[in-house]
């Protein structure tokens, strides 16, 4: 039973990773963005190649070389932002709203067929498998998964706080003016591509972690496990938790999966109809996201802006040290003319 | 709106405050970000010449690459993009038609045609295989499913962000995916049509079957153009595309003609359904939705909410996708829609049939 709870309190976890970047594009910046499954799945894919050795003969995929996991980790993540980068300029560029959820839906789907067809990249349909071993070796299967556990809840409890740190920053409420008035944030000289360019690929990389924490916690990886639709969980997720709040975000991960794991544990799925479970998990998912959208759509913790200083006992300004009050600021010894030089 | 505000910019007319706004909106076109342009187009076309250099080294073209200069193959791949696009075309016109009277971007639309599919398949077993009632039944349930999707989500919805709508239209795509599932299960089930003997029709070389398909979506393109040029209810559609609350002052029924509007969308894209699964033969309950990219891309590619451009546009995407797949891999004629959709959407947002200018594009 604690095996049980380990192996699914560690994949929430890994997909709070995910969720906190995913809501950082679509929360923060506003941008449904529909490619994230796929820096998530570029994640594994590169994680796995770099450590798991050479391909064997039927098997074949680029360079399968053997990291230190620490190493894969750093280079998945550079790969997943470079990549990232280049749909992000194409989409980001002149495309808003919808019509920017039309073009990553569409790269997703060419991504997605591209890996499957295309063999020598990552194996095509049958794709990868190995063990990514983050420890080493030398550890039992019991300790290994929980001390894997610790280390995920870790991540997420790093990256929450990085985001949230982003999220009350200048950086943070500058994304959320851009988001809610591109025109205004212009005028008030604030560069609207830039803006959503850099908030885009910062939840990438958050992506591109979770992927490779996600290729340490499977042994195989193949397309039948990312295709595109598996977003909307993570979609409902921030739904439930509270769109733009990371709080809310961690809090939603933690609901959906754990809670959908084990509702759905209990539904029958005979053997004569195996995808009985699975569908009626999707169609509570597409439920869940339309009544969340109609009668929820803040979700659970709504966001909040502002720079929270009323409220220290939650914000993690800590991190940052504050200027100490004995040290003076120099008041302005002159006062700035009105006049302008020319006149 | 933006991509309707700019249509209207004539050239030569006094500067009013409206296009003082139309001119501040384009603000990202500074001459700095003009020459952005050009870099961003640049790593646009290098991502896509990546794509179809792998595409091009895969196992199954170096058979095909040996016949490149064959004029035979070229015309052949013509003829069946001609095909592609008479049914893409059906889906495509259904799909822009609801965009244009709900401005949604409906995600499930896909999932109409599968429903249309799927009654074809059941009208099959029950009515020996007559090809003309398992048309009507595809067609009557594709309108049943666009109106019931309409009435409990569409409309429910219809205050707030197109934004919004799309994902909730998400979340119905999802459902009604996973019903037709559990429905009929997850293996493919197959129509026993007869595909009929293989004629050649000028260069070009079409089976009885695909003939009838092609016929049957020029029938019903003329059908859609007589509807929405001849008839009230095209007028009052038109009039609804443009401004639903002034056409509503005027005294059209704006929730009665947006629903037969979408029983009208959903009876061609429970037709193009069936079509389309009795030319690939085979069905699975994510048909649909592998068709809906395709018919995203041949109406943004046209122009969206614009049912002529429409069409051409899945004429011309029907036939880019048959010649560059015949010449790479059937395998990767996604990844060339795409390509289609981002070159586009970067060179004329608006559609390929539309006058306009490039500007930043939002619903």
């Amino acid at each position: 039973m604690v095996q049980y709870w380990t192996a699914i309190l560690t994949e929430a976890a890994i997909f709070g990773v995910l969720a906190l970047g995913i809501d950082m594009i679509w929360g923060w910046a506003g941008d449904f963005d529909l490619s994230a499954y796929a820096y998530f799945a570029l994640g594994v894919y590169v994680t796995m190649i770099l450590t798991i050795g050479k391909p064997s003969p039927p098997v074949e995929y680029i360079l399968g070389w053997h990291l230190p996991y620490l190493l894969a980790v750093l280079i998945s993540v550079v790969v997943v932002v470079a990549f990232a980068s280049l749909i992000g300029a194409v989409a980001l560029r002149a495309l808003r709203e919808v019509y920017f959820s039309i073009t990553t839906l569409g790269a997703v789907w060419a991504i997605y067929y591209l890996v499957e067809n295309f063999t020598p990249l990552f194996n095509g349909y049958n794709g990868l498998s190995g063990l990514v071993d983050p420890m080493g070796g030398g550890l039992s299967y019991n300790a290994y998964h929980y001390l894997f556990f610790g280390f995920c809840l870790l991540v997420l409890l790093l990256a929450y706080l990085v985001v949230m740190r982003l999220s009350r920053s200048p950086f943070g409420r500058m994304v959320r003016a851009v988001r809610d008035d591109e025109l205004a944030a212009a005028v008030y000289g604030r560069n609207v591509f830039w803006t959503k360019y850099r908030t885009y690929l910062t939840g990438a990389a958050l992506a591109g972690l979770s992927g490779s924490l996600f290729a340490a916690y499977i042994g195989a990886f193949n397309p039948l496990d990312w295709r595109p639709t598996e977003i909307f969980v993570l979609y409902a997720a921030i739904l439930v938790g509270g769109r733009g709040n990371p709080r809310g975000v961690v809090l939603g991960s933690f609901i959906v999966y754990v809670g959908f794991v084990e509702l759905t544990r209990y539904i029958p799925s005979p053997s004569a109809r195996p995808e009985l479970g699975p569908a009626l998990r999707q169609i509570l998912i597409g439920l869940l996201i339309i009544l969340m959208l109609k009668f929820r759509p803040g979700g659970l913790i709504p966001e909040r802006l502002g720079t929270d200083d009323s409220r220290r006992r939650w914000s993690t300004g800590w991190l940052h040290p504050r200027p100490r009050a004995s040290v003076k600021i120099p008041e302005a010894s002159t006062p700035l003319s009105v006049e302008s030089s020319d006149s | 709106m933006a991509a309707n505000l700019t249509h209207h910019h004539t050239r030569g007319c006094r500067t009013t405050f409206r296009q003082e706004r139309i001119e501040r909106r384009n603000f990202t076109h500074s001459p700095c970000s003009r020459l952005c342009y050009g870099h961003f187009q640049l790593v646009a076309a290098s991502f896509l010449t990546t794509f179809f250099w792998l595409g091009s080294g895969s196992e199954q073209t170096r058979g095909v690459r040996s016949v490149r200069g064959d004029m035979n193959i070229f015309w052949i791949s013509v003829g069946s993009g001609i095909a592609v696009a008479a049914i893409l075309a059906l889906s495509a016109v259904a799909f822009t038609l609801e965009y244009a009277v709900s401005r949604v971007v409906n995600l499930a639309h896909g999932e109409i045609l599968t429903i249309g599919a799927y009654a074809a398949y059941v009208g099959e077993n029950n009515f020996h295989q007559n090809l003309y009632v398992c048309a009507v039944i595809a067609t009557v349930f594709g309108a049943l499913g666009a109106m019931a999707l309409n009435f409990s989500l569409i409309e429910r919805f219809r205050n707030q962000k197109p934004l919004s709508t799309l994902i909730a239209t998400l979340g119905a795509s999802l459902i009604l995916q996973n019903v037709v599932l559990i429905g009929f299960g997850g293996a493919s089930v197959s129509y026993s049509f007869a595909q009929g003997s293989i004629l050649h029709v000028g260069p070009f070389l079409w089976t009885v079957l695909t003939i009838k398909v092609m016929v049957s979506a020029v029938v019903v393109a003329v059908l859609i153009y007589l509807l929405l040029q001849k008839t009230r209810l095209g007028k009052a559609l038109r009039a609804i595309s443009q401004n639903r609350e002034l056409a509503q002052v005027s005294g059209i029924p704006a929730r009665l003609v947006v629903m037969q509007t979408w029983a009208v969308a959903g009876a061609i894209s429970g037709f193009a359904g069936f079509l389309y699964g009795e030319t690939i033969g085979t069905i699975t309950p994510t048909v649909g939705n592998g068709f809906l990219l395709l018919s995203i891309t041949a109406a943004v590619g046209g122009g969206l909410g614009r049912p002529y451009p429409t069409l051409g546009g899945a004429v011309v995407l029907g036939l880019v996708m048959s010649i560059a797949s015949t010449y790479t891999s059937s395998a990767y004629q996604l990844v060339i829609a795409f390509g289609f959709l981002v070159v586009m959407l970067l060179v004329k947002p608006n559609g390929l049939f539309v006058r306009g200018r490039i500007s930043t594009v939002r619903a």
